[in-house]
């Protein structure tokens, strides 16, 4: 009987995901060699719902490999995932996600419930446990969607084991999170208003300031470079969808807002 | 039975008897492009009957609800494993119906020893490779057959020829907005209510207040389904069914 998982289906066509390879069962082949990778994403809840950003640096070792990589994904309709990890997998985790959830809503005639969509990405996280100890596909990522039942923005983030946490307020993933992190927490807690209570461009220039703030700490994260007209990718998850800020918008508020102090006189 | 070809056929002829009696009472379903891309509309007794196949692709359906579940099902499967595999840029109208489910339906109806599937489809695609939409109709048969212009999928041949009749005498709909083509629609679908007048006499089309009568007294007791293929919908997934609340206003001003 066809109960909507996506998955299931997926698997007995054939497909695999998440390897159980064990590189020390491969002739020639050396121990769990480190891949380090290095990203910033962050999600935090504003007045019109959840702001998802990250930026745009894909790292191999100390090589940039790639400076305009979407690391906030469109899932459905109302939920997007932010990912901060082995590219590779974080992105056939999101193919499968995005798939999943179109094909319960098509085959089952209703959305699958948010914790429905929770629990998938948790599952998929266990499924690449194999994979994430090996030190070769961890992935780590933020998940955000607006709970159309509650009429509010969620946010949960996982560790690489696919545990889930939700972020009441705000999360933070990647290399150079913990830069953001604190930076959050202080705004939320001291900044002229909470987060959640922020408008809609507030939010974006805050966002720029943050993840340029992690570049400066972070070789891993890519900052704004207005030559190549490189910006964070920023994303908005509200009760009428997602929506992503164009260009002509962050140019116009990085103009307009970011600016330093002068330090040097 | 099978080794001898007279009742091979003989069998097949009464299997397609059995089929179009089965269909006859079936509630027709009309899809026609507007400036937005494509509209559905049928109505019935509540249990939906226009369902989305993936991002641009939908369908309509006549017959037993258990057979329409079960190609439903393989449709979709075929469209989802196809755009994961693939892309969902490779997953396309033609070749879900040509190399997918109209040889199962085929398959189905000439094997005499097993069920056939009670049920006729109308497909829609937003956008075909060519860039225009596409409709297609697949018979329980699974003959099918395709127009760029307007999909009608009808119980009978003598009702889909009048209400193919009514729709060229209306408009084109291709540039009109949401409304309009709605009431062109619904009014093509309650052609069908037209009695078929008896052998010899000459069928001619209902005058406007006749069809709407006649879709006022179904609608009474009967619920109108819409849904659209609307490519100014954010994202990939581009279906939407009308809920009734969007769908009553629309009807009520010129349906009185």
């Amino acid at each position: 009987m066809n109960n909507g998982d996506f998955w299931t289906l997926l698997k007995k066509s054939g497909y695999q995901f998440g390897s159980t390879l064990n590189m020390n069962s491969i002739p020639g082949a050396t121990a769990p060699f480190p891949v380090t990778h290095g990203t910033t994403i962050l999600a935090f809840k504003y007045q019109g719902g959840v702001l998802v950003a990250g930026d745009r640096r894909a790292t191999a070792g100390t090589t940039v490999m790639y400076d305009r990589t979407d690391k906030v994904i469109d899932i459905d309709r109302h939920s997007v995932m932010a990912i901060a990890g082995v590219p590779a997998t974080a992105f056939e985790i999101a193919r499968i996600m995005e798939h999943t959830f179109k094909y319960f809503r098509r085959s089952q005639l209703q959305e699958l419930s948010l914790d429905g969509k929770v629990r998938a990405l948790s599952r998929l996280l266990k499924e690449n446990i194999p994979m994430a100890i090996q030190g070769i596909g961890a992935v780590a990522p933020i998940y955000a969607a607006y709970d159309l039942s509650k009429k509010e923005g969620k946010i949960f983030f996982y560790d690489i084991l696919g545990a889930e946490f939700e972020g009441v307020e705000f999360a933070v993933s990647g290399s150079g999170s913990p830069a953001v992190r604190g930076i959050l927490h202080y705004e939320n807690r001291w900044g002229p208003q909470p987060l959640s209570r922020v408008s809609e461009e507030s939010a974006i220039v805050l966002t720029i300031r943050l993840l340029e703030t992690a570049s400066e700490f972070d070789s891993a994260t890519g900052g704004v470079n207005i030559e190549a007209g490189l910006y964070p990718l920023i994303k908005l998850v509200t009760a009428t969808g997602t929506r992503e800020i164009s260009l002509d918008v962050l140019e116009n508020l990085f103009s307009r807002n970011i600016k330093s102090n002068p330090i040097r006189s | 039975m099978l080794e001898e070809p007279y009742r091979w056929i003989e069998a097949v002829r009464n299997r397609r008897e059995y089929l179009e009696e089965q269909l006859s009472s079936g509630s027709p379903v009309v899809a026609l492009p507007y400036q937005d891309g494509i509209l559905m509309a049928t109505v019935g007794g509540g249990t939906s009957k226009l369902y989305e196949v993936y991002d641009q692709i939908a369908f309509g359906g006549l017959g037993h609800p258990t057979d329409l579940e079960k190609l439903r099902t393989a449709v979709l499967e075929l469209a989802h494993v196809e755009g994961f595999n693939r892309s969902p840029a490779d997953v396309n109208l033609q070749r879900l119906i040509k190399f997918g489910i109209a040889p199962v339906m085929k398959q189905a109806f000439e094997e005499i020893l097993h069920a056939p599937f009670i049920s006729k489809l109308l497909f829609v695609e937003l956008t075909h490779p060519s860039g225009q939409p596409l409709f297609v109709k697949l018979d329980y048969d699974g003959l099918f057959e395709e127009n760029g212009k307007f999909g009608i999928l009808a119980p009978t041949e003598e009702i889909e020829k009048k209400m193919i009749a009514y729709l060229r005498s209306q408009e084109e709909t291709r540039t009109l907005s949401l409304k309009p083509v709605l009431q062109i629609a619904l009014r093509t679908w309650a052609v069908s209510l037209h009695p078929v007048p008896p052998e010899g006499a000459e069928d001619v089309l209902p005058v406007s207040s006749e069809i709407d009568r006649l879709l006022k007294e179904k609608l009474d007791h009967f619920t109108p389904e819409i849904a659209l293929l609307d490519k100014t919908i954010p994202g990939t997934s581009k279906f939407k069914a009308l809920l009734q609340d969007e769908i009553q206003p629309r009807i009520r001003e010129w349906l009185r």
